[in-house]
């Protein structure tokens, strides 16, 4: 038997977090942590130079942005367990010190598969990371795996 | 003359790979010495693109390019090869729970061929499913060498050719660049076109190869030279 679920649930926003202010201390210690060396991230004078004008934050930053409390009790959920099954992350835009970041979080897909283990049920919510202008600077794809 | 053929692989396409189909043509034109493959098929996970034209990466490589399925069934996964607007109209690949039987006799009626795949592999496999129902009728080959098989699954499925007396395909069914055309299909007859192969699936001579490195025993952590003279 197919997996059964609501098809509402798929494409509507269920969360929506507060903005969160980006500093560029924020992303210096993001680097260090990293040991990005990239002047075009850590360097002002040679960000200056570069193609934004300024510095901006290593593509991974844009996963550094933690979903609301309420996210994991709003994605849907099959059978007796599950776990997280990873993640796909979207760059669109680069962050500046400055930006205030959201994240919009919505079901975007539903789907059954069998392997080794036997059946599976994975959920694919996927965040939406945006900016004050509403610039769309990464979307980010949680893949969470249930046993049915 | 002769063909080499990876029959199972799964492009960034399948939702758990993330290999480009550019990079694993690269990749065989850089090891093909290793992995001496004229083509491969890509057999994506429950889907079909019947409008996806790989033309252009086919001429910058120079290797063939076709277009099959794995699909789910209550015998396992099964390859479907010659795939038409009618199979897809009549079967929902992204359901799970196709019925096996039916896949085999109708894919055959609509001028295709359905071949299990990974016969031996726990759950999802022919060999498992045969010790709880009857065999299925109408099966002519299954895939015995699979590059993401387990210890012993290829072995179980090289029983089940002998006792069935199907014939036998292998295809890497990799998810990764560098896993690519690691286990093959050769085929006497030039095969150039997925009627071609469906052609010699169905009549033609080809048996599976391995192209996998062998095994190497696992060195010693520590050297005895070394050991024995307190390095």
């Amino acid at each position: 038997m197919a997996v059964e679920y609501d098809p509402e649930l798929i494409g509507k926003v269920f969360e929506v977090t507060d903005p969160v202010d980006v500093s560029a201390q924020d992303i210096a210690t993001f680097c260090a942590a990293m040991g990005e060396t990239n002047p075009l991230y850590t360097d002002e004078a040679a960000a200056k130079k570069g193609p934004y004008g300024t510095i901006v934050a290593p593509p991974s930053y844009a996963v550094t942005f933690r979903n609301g409390r309420h996210f994991f009790t709003q994605v849907p959920r099959f059978g007796r367990a599950g776990f997280d099954a990873g993640k796909d992350v979207e760059f669109h835009a680069p962050i500046r010190p400055g930006d205030k970041i959201t994240l919009s979080s919505h079901v975007k897909e539903i789907y059954e598969k069998t392997g080794r283990s036997g059946s599976m049920v994975f959920v694919v919510v996927r965040s939406t990371v945006q900016n004050q202008k509403g610039e769309v600077v990464a979307h980010i794809d949680h893949r969470f795996m249930n046993r049915p | 003359m002769p063909t080499i053929l990876d029959l199972h692989s799964h492009s960034e396409a399948s939702e758990d790979s993330r290999a480009p189909l550019e990079a694993y043509l690269n990749w065989i034109k850089l090891r093909h010495q290793e992995r001496p493959v004229d083509g491969i098929v890509l057999t994506e996970h429950r889907q079909f693109n019947a409008g996806a034209d790989y033309r252009a990466l086919e001429d910058k490589f120079g290797l063939l390019v076709l277009k099959a399925s794995e699909v789910e069934t209550d015998y396992g996964h099964v390859l479907v090869f010659g795939v038409s607007e009618e199979m897809t109209q009549r079967f929902d690949f992204a359901n799970v729970h196709l019925d096996a039987q039916e896949l085999v006799d109708e894919v055959a009626r609509m001028g295709g061929v359905a071949v299990p795949c990974h016969p031996g592999r726990p759950n999802v496999g022919l060999c498992e499913h045969y010790g709880l129902k009857p065999p299925l009728e109408n099966v002519i080959a299954v895939e015995v060498l699979n590059g993401g098989s387990r210890k012993g699954e290829d072995d179980r499925s090289m029983e089940l050719v002998r006792t069935y007396g199907y014939r036998a395909v292998g295809g890497s069914d990799s998810h990764l660049v560098s896993l690519i055309a690691l286990c093959a299909t050769r085929f006497e007859a030039d095969v150039r076109s997925i009627e071609a192969l469906v052609r010699e699936l169905k009549e033609g001579k080809y048996q599976p190869v391995d192209f996998r490195p062998k095994r190497k025993p696992v060195p010693a952590a520590v050297p005895d030279e070394v050991r024995h003279n307190g390095g």
